[in-house]
This record gives C-alpha cells, structure tokens and sequence, in this order.
C-alpha cells in the first residue's frame, strides 16, 4: 500500500481513538473554569468548583457510600468467584459447563430488565432502597466480570504442584488458601480491581434500587444533572474520572491491561 | 485436575455463587409472575395494554432502530482503533488505557460530558459561533441525533475491545504470506484481515446492541421527554407510576425483541462468516 495512504488512515484512526475521551477532557475542563462553563477564549482558572463539591455533604456522603459500596461488592464478587471456580476446578462436575453459563447469563441481560428483576426481588425482601440491596444487586451484575479472570487464572495452575502438595500433607484448607490462593492472585487482583470500578460507576440498575435513604454518586449525579446542571456536576465527576483512571492505572501496573483483550484459554 | 481423594464437602464452596445466581433466577421469575399474573389467574391484559397503544409501538420501533444504528456505527468507527492499536504493539498498553478508562468511566459523566459539548449553549454551538459559522445555536441534543451520538460514542470502547481481541489471534505469518505473493496492503487487509476479524466484529455488534436496547441514562438526558426508548419507558413505570406489573411486562418485551435480534445476528453472521474463520 502506499505510505500516504497508511499515514492518513493512521491518523484518522488516531481521531477516532481520541474522540473517546473527548467529553472526559471536556469535562474536566469545565471543571476548573471560574465562570463554570467553556467559552472563548478561555476565562480565569479556579478550584472553587471543587471546594464547593467537598463542603456540600451531600455529594461528601454519596462518594463515601459509592466507595464504600464498591468495596464490599468487590471482596465479595470476587470471594464468591474464587470459591466458586475452585471447587469447579477441583471437582469438575459434568454441570459445571451449564453453570457457568447461568452465572455469565446476566451479561445477556438489557440492564433496564435486569434493574426491574431486581427491584422485584428486593421489594419482596424489602431491600429497596437500602445500601444492602444495591450490594446485592451489584454482586449479581459484576460476578461474571470476577468469575472471568479467576476461571482463567485457575484453569493455567499446573495441576502436579496441587497434587504434590496434597502428598506432602497439605489439608483441604492448605489446598485452597496456601497453594490455589497465591498461584491464581493475577485472576484475584484483576477481579478485585475490576469489580470494583464496574460498581464504583454503575448506574442503569443501581437507579432502578436507590430511594431516600442512600444514594450513589453516579445516580446523584444523573438526578442533579436533571434538576439544575451546575459546574459542581464537573468537578465530581472528574473526581470519579480519577477514581476509575487510578484503579486502571493500579490494574496495568500490578497485572497488565492484556486481560482485557486476550481470549480464554478455555 | 482431580487429586487422588478429592472430599465432596468441597461441593459448598458452590454455596455462594449458588446464593448469587438463586437471587438471579428468583428476580427473573418474579419479572414472569408480575408480567403475567392477576388476581384472576394467568393473564395477557398487562401485555395487551402495551400491544394495544400505537404510541409504544413507536417507542419500540424507536429503540430497535436507534440500537441498530447505533450498533453498526459504534462497529465501524471502533474498527480503525482496533487495528490501530493491533498494529502498534509497542504502544498498545498505552493507547489501551485511552480506551478502556472512557469505557469504564460512569456512562452518566460521559452522556454528562455530551450534554456539555452538544447542549444549544454548549462548547460546540459556542465556538461554532465564535467562529462566525452560525448564527442560532444547532439541535444536536433533544431529539434522535443527540441519542445516536451519545450511546453510540458510550458503547465504541466494547466493539473495539472485541475487534481487538480476535485481531491480536490473527497469525501474522498469514499477513506476511499475502504480502510476499504480491498483495498490497489494502488488499491484504480486505481478502485475509478483515475477514479474519469479523467475528470479533460481530461480538461487539451484539454487545452494544443489547446494551442500547437496555440503555435509560442517554437516551433520557440527550433525547429529552419526548424520545422515548423501551429503556427510559420502563424506569419511568417502575420509578413514576410504582406499576411493576406493567413494568415487568415492558422488560420482557425488551429480553424478548433483544434475543430475537441477537439470533438474527447470529444467522447473519453464518451466512456472512465462513465456517473454518470461527
């Protein structure tokens, strides 16, 4: 092919691949301008949007829950995954095929369907509208992001080290904790990390649970943005960009991003 | 691997994700015992009062129609990222976090950052004007087109994450082959790459269309009151109306037009994919 050619679609794909983060950066922006809105040429810079953000309890106490939240999904999804996808790797039953099909089926899923299964469930409980619920919704929607990595994770153990380890006396719980835990931790970490954020930014089902109780960051900020769009709305959610940049950046850092691109062994 | 005394009690490890998936099945069930219910036995009456309005069937042709553009859009601009970042092994970490931080980003600061761009006073229609170019601010948002933009733009990163993966599978002594026989790249690329990548093509297609069909945050912030899609229809029953019958009714509807155009895909891509590529 000839080179100018290349160098156009070279760049015209560069375009394009920086238009995703386009209104991130646009955002962001807005966030530090002093009128509170992009114009031309650029006014005064400040920080006042933030400060306002972190004096207002409001949005103080709905990125606390959302961090709070997000944690507990995330140990949870992903020990419920590790449990799981253990006892499959060490018992193979003939189902486990089927099973995992059920536990990746919410992926199948429109999220406006599954926010109404789930409300019907939770209000059965009375779950709605409370921090547990929203937990237990998210683990339903972000197990099959654990699930993924572990099975993979699992599935490269070199099955003579279980073996011998097993001869050498090492108990069930040995097994599982001292030998399975530490061999499938790049499963574990990239679980734990991307459970994480998937809950930290979830909004489709989470606004379908929220009530007056507890709310979370990312349902606040839709309902302010349809009450009265100001500049605040900018500076949280650049905090959220940062949150979710931080834990990609901890991802590539301590696994690498080739997970998300490579296919399953299996 | 199967050690040689492997102790069934190992079965309750199962227990949790089981507890997981039981309250899966469980909403799933109820959605059916809601959509179907009455007082008086098994009853299509919450279907027929969604069949019976002309305005729904609009809502619905809406949804389809706009998560097919969107699905076909999101697949054909994703699709020069990909090989870009296939093609550039040593900047692909780099480029991959270009990508998958948008995706991963709340889809509601995203659709929040189009409202910013697109809005009548937003950076768009502002240096438009500063530019001379306009004289009255462009409707890029409240109607389909702002729809369109937003999700497809929220839904690129999933297509070019699937191309990608099936692109980085291609043996690249296939490219060097086609090559050394004399073909240029474009036709390298189009008899022996892009065949080879379809499926992965088609994996995203699936994806953002099923994610579009469900989608409620865009559509209500960029499409406005009136462009209603299935999504933004049953958050308003559930939210607004407490009618989770109804609600319940209008979600199957949606499970059941979404897997009716996942199996079209599926056969679209038989006859379009040959068997030995998949």
């Amino acid at each position: 092919m000839n080179a100018p050619l290349i160098k156009l679609g070279r760049a015209g794909s560069f375009a394009l691949l920086f238009f995703l983060p386009a209104p991130i950066l646009v955002i962001a922006a807005t966030s530090f301008a002093a009128a509170g809105y992009l114009r031309f040429p650029p006014g005064e810079l400040s920080l006042r949007w933030y400060l306002e953000a972190a004096t207002d309890p409001r949005w103080v106490e709905a990125f606390l829950t959302s961090l709070g939240i997000a944690g507990i999904v995330a140990v949870l999804a992903t020990a419920i995954a590790f449990t799981g996808t253990y006892a499959g790797h060490r018992l193979k039953p003939r189902w486990l095929p089927a099973f995992e099909l059920v536990v990746m089926s919410p992926l199948f899923f429109p999220h406006a369907a599954l926010g109404v299964a789930l409300v019907n469930v939770l209000a059965l409980t009375g779950h709605l509208g409370t921090a547990g619920g929203i937990v237990a919704a998210h683990v339903v929607v972000t197990l099959p992001f654990a699930w993924r990595p572990i099975a993979v994770a699992m599935a490269r153990i070199d099955g003579e080290i279980m073996e011998a380890a097993s001869l050498l006396g090492a108990d069930e719980r040995r097994l599982a904790l001292g030998i399975a835990l530490p061999l499938a931790r790049s499963g574990l970490v990239t679980a734990l990390l991307f459970t994480f954020i998937i809950s930290f930014d979830e909004v489709t089902v989470t606004m379908f649970l929220t009530g007056p109780q507890v709310t979370t960051l990312p349902v606040q900020i839709y309902a302010f943005i349809q009450e009265n769009a100001s500049p605040v709305l900018a500076a949280i959610s650049t905090a959220t960009v940062v949150v979710t940049l931080v834990v990609v950046m901890l991802l590539e850092r301590l696994i690498g991003l080739e997970f998300f691109v490579a296919h399953d062994p299996a | 691997m199967r050690t040689s005394a492997t102790p069934r009690s190992l079965g309750w490890l199962l227990l949790p994700a089981l507890l997981v998936l039981a309250l899966f099945l469980g909403s799933v069930v109820l959605l059916f015992l809601n959509a179907f219910w009455t007082k008086d036995g098994v009853s299509l009456v919450y279907f027929r009062q969604i069949v019976e309005r002309p305005d729904y069937h609009e809502v619905f042709l809406r949804t389809v129609s706009i998560s097919v553009v969107v699905a076909l859009a999101s697949a054909v601009l994703a699709y020069p990222i990909a090989w870009l970042l296939w093609r550039l092994p040593r900047w692909r970490n780099l480029l991959l976090v270009v990508v998958l931080v948008p995706w991963l980003v709340s889809l509601v600061v995203r659709t929040y950052g189009w409202l910013v761009i697109l809005g009548p006073k937003g950076f768009l229609n502002e240096a438009l004007r500063w530019l001379g170019a306009i004289q009255s601010p462009l409707p890029l948002i409240f109607n389909d087109l702002g729809v369109v933009i937003g999700l497809t733009h929220v839904l690129m990163p999933f297509s070019v994450i699937a191309t990608l993966s099936v692109l980085l599978q291609i043996d690249t002594r296939l490219e060097e082959a086609s090559e050394s026989l004399g073909a240029s790249g474009l036709a390298t690329w189009r008899r022996v790459v892009l065949p080879l990548s379809l499926p992965g093509v088609f994996t995203g297609i699936g994806i953002t269309f099923l994610t579009s069909m469900g989608a409620i945050v865009t559509p209500i912030l960029l499409g406005g009151i009136r462009q209603k899609m299935a999504g933004t229809q049953i958050y308003q029953e559930v939210v607004y109306n407490f009618n989770m019958n109804k609600a319940s009714a209008w979600a199957l509807c949606l499970l059941l037009l979404s897997g009716l155009g996942l199996m079209l895909l599926r056969a679209l891509e038989s006859a379009l994919v040959p068997k030995a590529d998949r």
